[in-house]
C-alpha cells in the first residue's frame, strides 16, 4: 500500500534526513490522508517527548560508594589467615595434648600410636573449622547487588 | 577562509578531547586515584540516566551504576583504548542491565505488570513497580505525554529499549551503538524503527483518546 512508504518517511522527516522533493511529496500526502496525518502527529509528539525527557543525576556519594566497593573486593584475606593459623595451631595442639593426657590417665590400656593419630587429626579438624569460620567472617555482607556481582557472566 | 579556520580549530579541539581522555585512562591505569574519580565524574550522570530508564527504579539503578564503575576499575588494566571510553562504559552498563533483567524475570513470579515480546520472539515481563519507596523517576513524571512515553519505553523488550535509549535519549550515533552492542548497524536501525513504532502506537492511542 502507498501509505507504508510515507510511514517510513515520518521519522526521517523529523530528523531532517528527507530530501526536499520527498519532503514535499510527504506533506502533500499528509494533507489528503487523515490516517497518515494521525501517524505524523503521533510521531512528532513521540519525537518531541523523547527529546524532552527529564535527565537524572547520579547520587552525590557515588565516588565514595565505589571506592568502598573497590576496597571491599580487595580485602587483605591472606594476611589474616596466616597469622591466625600460626597462632591457633600450637594453642589447639596444647589443648588436644592435654585432652589426650587426661583421657590416657583414665584409660591406661590404650595404645600410644592410635591416640597420637587421633589428637593430630582433631587439631587438623579444628584448624579447618576455624578457617571456614574466618572465611565466613571476611566475606562481604550480601547486598542487593550480591547476586549480580557473583553471578555475572560476560 | 573563515570556515577553514573554524573547522581546523574544531578538529584540534576534538583531537585534544580524545587525547585528554586517553591521558586520563593512562593515568587511571597507573593507579592514579584522582584520574579514576575524574572518569566517574565525567560519565556518572549519563550512565545513571541510561541505567535508570533501563531498570526502572532508582535503588537498583544506583547499585548498578556502582557496579559499572567497579567493573571499569577492575577492567582498566586490560582496556586497550581501541574502543572509546564511553563506548566501553555503555557496554558494561548494558550488559549489567540486561543481566539484571534476566535474573529478575527468572526470580520474580508475580503478576506481570508489563509484558514484552522481541522481534525475534524473546518474551518476558516486568514486575509491578515498587510503590513503597518514593521514586524520583515516578515523581518527576508530571506531564501526561511524557508519562505515556516513559511507560511505553518500559514496555519495550530490553533489546529494543537499549537501542532506543542510546539513540533517542543518550544521543549516541548508529555507529557508536553498533560498537556498544557489537551488532551490525542495520540491526541497530531496524531495532530503532521497531522501538519507535511501538512507542508511537501508544502515543497515537493517547492522542486519539485526548481528542475524543
Ligand atoms: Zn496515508
Amino acid at each position: 500500500m502507498k501509505c507504508t512508504r510515507y510511514e517510513r518517511w515520518l521519522w526521517d522527516e523529523l530528523e531532517g534526513r528527507l530530501g526536499t522533493a520527498q519532503a514535499q511529496e510527504l506533506r502533500a500526502h499528509l494533507q489528503v490522508c487523515p490516517r497518515c496525518q494521525r501517524q505524523w502527529e503521533a510521531a512528532r509528539a513521540t519525537h518531541q517527548a523523547l527529546r524532552a525527557l527529564p535527565r537524572y543525576r547520579a547520587p552525590q556519594q557515588l565516588a565514595l560508594q565505589v571506592r568502598a566497593r573497590i576496597q571491599e573486593t580487595a580485602a587483605p584475606k591472606p594476611e589474616f589467615v596466616w597469622w591466625k593459623r600460626v597462632a591457633l595451631a600450637p594453642a589447639l595442639g596444647i589443648l588436644a595434648a592435654a585432652a589426650w593426657w587426661g583421657w590416657l590417665a583414665l584409660n591406661p590400656d590404650s595404645t600410644y600410636s592410635t591416640e597420637t593419630a587421633t589428637a593430630a587429626h582433631s587439631v587438623e579438624n579444628w584448624v579447618e573449622i576455624h578457617e571456614q569460620l574466618e572465611v565466613a567472617d571476611w566475606s562481604p555482607t550480601p547486598t542487593p547487588s550480591y547476586f549480580i556481582t557473583t553471578g555475572y557472566t560476560q | 577562509m573563515v570556515s577553514d579556520t573554524v573547522s581546523y580549530t574544531g578538529r584540534i579541539i576534538e583531537v585534544d578531547a580524545l587525547s585528554a581522555e586517553a591521558q586520563l585512562v593512562e593515568r587511571a591505569q597507573a593507579q592514579d586515584e584522582t584520574a579514576f574519580e575524574q572518569i566517574m565524574h565525567l560519565y556518572a550522570d549519563r550512565l545513571y540516566n541510561y541505567i535508570l530508564r533501563m531498570v526502572g527504579n532508582s535503588a537498583d539503578a544506583e547499585d548498578l551504576l556502582q557496579e559499572v564503575f567497579l567493573r571499569a576499575y577492575q577492567g582498566l588494566p586490560s582496556f586497550d583504548g581501541r574502543a572509546s571510553l564511553s563506548t566501553w562504559l555503555y557496554r558494561i552498563a548494558t550488559n549489567l542491565c540486561i543481566d539484571y533483567q534476566r535474573r529478575r524475570a527468572r526470580r520474580v513470579q508475580t503478576v506481570p505488570y508489563l509484558a514484552w515480546e522481541d522481534e525475534d520472539g524473546e518474551v518476558g515481563h516486568w514486575e509491578s513497580p515498587d510503590t513503597q519507596t518514593p521514586d524520583p523517576m515516578e515523581a518527576a513524571l508530571n506531564r501526561e505525554l511524557q508519562q505515556v512515553v516513559e511507560h511505553a519505553i518500559r514496555s519495550l523488550s530490553p533489546k529494543l529499549r537499549t537501542v532506543l535509549l542510546l539513540y533517542d535519549v543518550e544521543d549516541l550515533s548508529y555507529e557508536e551503538i553498533a560498537r556498544v552492542l557489537n551488532i551490525p548497524m542495520g540491526t541497530v536501525k531496524s531495532r530503532l524503527n521497531h522501538a519507535r513504532g511501538q512507542i508511537q502506537k501508544q502515543v497515537e492511542a493517547y492522542l486519539r483518546g485526548e481528542s475524543k
